[in-house]
């Protein structure tokens, strides 16, 4: 029974670190239409600038993720004005096509800039755990799990409650009046990618604290969270923590009972599920 | 040309390895060593074959971590760019579909990178390794566990989904059972696994003393910091590659205090050898050109070019032919250790059991029994 519990709680820490990597994806997705294949790189540049930040400047990775963010929004506001804006209309083929080449960019860049090396990053307490009876919980996991429901309710109360937010979901759902609002589109398609990519930075660092970070973890990171946000669905962020959670929960459960190599078999067979039966994601309106 | 100029003659090498993508950290070791080797061989006047001096030339792909693109490669190596004799990949898998490329072409291929039992049971003729069987790696840290105080009595394997690891854990399971050592978990786990939170759980539900695990160096980095923060502190783990490489203590600092490994090779000065004097001077000449330590990758990749030559010379002759049974007799001592090829291509060196202790690597059990005390059990995290 003390192996089930640990194994449940190592699944459920293990969904708030999905659901952070994927909420990026499904918000820049949701709004912007822009399937983002370069996601996952933009994880592991995050995932560098807390190393180095740590590394050089001593920044410790947790309290540094608002400076990874911040850099990182830059990065995502120059990327969409200087490049995804100009084919933000065009058919969904352009986009996957332009966001691939960044991907294939970013990792050999990333491959010329910091060797194929692998980083992790180890201030002395991200190793640390509490212990609750028999279940232990990894100090790195559980603040990685905490920064995910933060993240993701405060995207939430953005959307409904600011300014910036309700433009957001406004352009997303009626672009003509929107403009007709006031609402310029260039520039609010920059500040939601630019959110997006700045979830991913800070989702990097905190990704870094548990996992190594190299040139070429981003492909297999996209691709999960991209189930994530099919499962969860794409409406609403709250759904991105649930998909996060069956997820990883999932990946767990079928590590103990079916075996390890069993896993990626798991959730990609249970997006195909979704995707037939729920096509919104598990929270998403029925199809 | 005027009359009287002798025409630099040159034997063309040609090696497709892993410059970039997921596996270009440990692919590196082969494109610096191939690169040493040939350079100082040319220095010392090349190879020399009856009267005749010639230079070795590389010529050197990029295969980005894709074994289709590998195969495409070597297949342009010898068809197209038409080389002289191959130098191998890195990693097993890559080596089993290469070597059908060389055996094809009927060109020798001499490789290093490649252990999986696999490569050497097919009957190829063309095909020779330098690294010891993947079926043995295991075997000096099952000696040195039988002599461990207290004694471990639960083992478990764990190994990924690849040629390599899948003959590691083939060929350690009859040895756990010879050593009398009872195997609890025996867990196979996808290649590029990122979470083992699942296993190390079980690991420590399990009480499990003596943990074996066979894979690549980002699984066991990932393996080595969860174990730590879900405290699961077996009595030993073991790593059958990671441990040796510098990047290892590097990305894991003290963390990486205690885990065993294993090599075949260590930069002793009793390794004679014929270009480089000894083990000791090639790494320090490596060390200095590279910035970076060689490993046993970078010793069996300089032995693979090294035993070429050896070949060639002996064989008097650049035929593809002639070289391949040369190579099938040659017998020479070099850095990587006695190069000696049994009857399937592969040459058989004891692996050396190692630990890191206080951020250094110290060898604890060799081929000849005890080395050096080892850390044993280790202790639980918290008190470190």
């Amino acid at each position: 029974m003390g192996l089930l519990a640990q194994v449940l709680v190592n699944g459920m820490l293990l969904g708030g670190l999905y659901a952070v990597m994927a909420l990026g994806l499904a918000l820049v997705w949701g709004v912007l239409n822009i399937v983002n294949l370069a996601h996952g790189a933009f994880i592991m540049l995050g995932g560098y600038l807390s190393w180095y930040l740590y590394t050089y400047a001593g920044i410790d990775p947790f309290l540094g993720l608002p400076l990874t963010a911040v850099v990182m929004f830059a990065v995502g506001y120059g990327v969409q004005r200087g490049l995804l804006n100009l084919i933000v209309r065009a058919p969904m083929f352009n986009t996957l096509l332009v966001t691939f080449g960044i991907e294939v960019v970013l990792t050999y860049l990333a491959q010329l800039a910091f060797s194929a090396d692998f980083r992790t990053i180890n201030p002395s307490y991200v190793g640390d755990s509490i212990a609750l009876g028999t279940v232990v919980l990894p100090v790195s996991r559980l603040l990685a799990f905490g920064i995910a429901i933060l993240l993701t309710v405060s995207m939430w109360l953005f959307l409904l409650r600011t300014r910036l937010g309700r433009a957001i979901r406004a352009t997303a759902q009626n672009l003509v009046a929107a403009r007709l609002y006031g609402v310029e589109p260039r520039h609010l398609y920059a500040m939601t990618f630019g959110i997006g990519i700045a979830l991913a930075g800070a989702a990097g660092g905190l990704y870094g604290t548990v996992s190594q970070i190299n040139p070429y973890i981003g492909a297999a990171l996209t691709a999960k969270s991209f189930a994530i946000s099919i499962i969860g669905g794409l409406d609403n962020p709250l759904g991105v923590i649930v998909g996060g959670l069956f997820l990883g929960i999932l990946e767990s459960l079928t590590a103990l009972y079916i075996g390890s190599t069993f896993s990626d078999v798991a959730s990609f067979g249970v997006l195909v599920l979704v995707l037939i039966v729920r096509p919104n994601g598990l929270l998403g309106k029925a199809a | 040309m005027p009359s009287g100029e002798v025409l630099a003659k040159e034997i063309v090498l040609g090696a497709s390895v892993q410059l970039t993508g997921p596996v270009a950290n440990t692919g590196r070791y082969y494109r610096d060593a191939y690169q040493l080797a040939v350079d100082r061989i040319n220095a010392a006047g090349g190879v020399r074959i009856g009267n005749d001096s010639y230079k070795l030339t590389l010529k050197l792909y990029d295969n980005q971590s894709d074994v289709n693109l590998s195969v495409r490669q070597y297949t342009q190596l010898v068809s197209q760019d038409k080389v002289d004799f191959l130098l191998g990949p890195f990693a097993s898998n890559f080596a089993l579909a290469d070597s059908a490329v060389s055996e094809k072409y009927r060109v020798p291929m001499v490789q290093g990178g490649g252990a999986s039992d696999q490569i050497f049971s097919r009957g190829f003729k063309f095909i020779f390794g330098t690294l010891a069987p993947a079926s043995n790696y295991f075997g000096s840290t099952i000696e040195m566990l039988k002599g461990l105080d207290p004694a471990p009595k639960s083992v478990a394997l764990l190994y990924a989904d690849d040629a390599f690891d899948v003959s590691v854990a083939e060929g350690t399971r009859p040895k756990l059972k010879k050593a009398g050592l009872t195997l609890v978990m025996d867990e196979r786990y996808s290649t590029n696994a990122t979470d083992f939170s699942s296993l190390l759980s079980q690991i420590k539900s399990k009480n499990i003393d003596a943990v074996l695990v066979a894979g690549h160096e980002t699984e066991i980095l990932n393996f080595v910091r969860q174990a730590k923060s879900l405290a699961v502190a077996p009595k030993m783990y073991s790593f059958t590659v990671g441990v040796p490489s510098e990047d290892f203590r590097k990305a894991l600092g003290t963390d990486a205090d205690y885990a065993f490994g294993m090599t075949a090779w260590l930069p002793s000065a009793d390794l004679k050898d014929r270009w480089f004097g000894d083990a000791a001077q090639f790494a320090a000449v490596y060390k200095a050109k590279f910035g970076y330590d060689p490993d046993y990758h970078a010793a069996s990749g300089v032995a693979d070019v090294e035993v070429l030559v050896q070949a060639a010379e002996m064989a008097g002759s650049t035929d593809p032919a002639k070289v391949r049974d040369a190579l099938s007799k040659v017998k020479f001592d070099s850095l990587y250790g006695p190069v000696e090829f049994n009857e399937s291509g592969q040459i058989d060196l004891p692996q050396t059991v190692i630990q890191v202790q206080g951020g250094r690597l110290v060898a604890i059990y060799g081929g000849n029994g005890k080395i050096a005390p080892p850390k044993y059990p280790m202790p639980a995290w918290d008190v470190r």
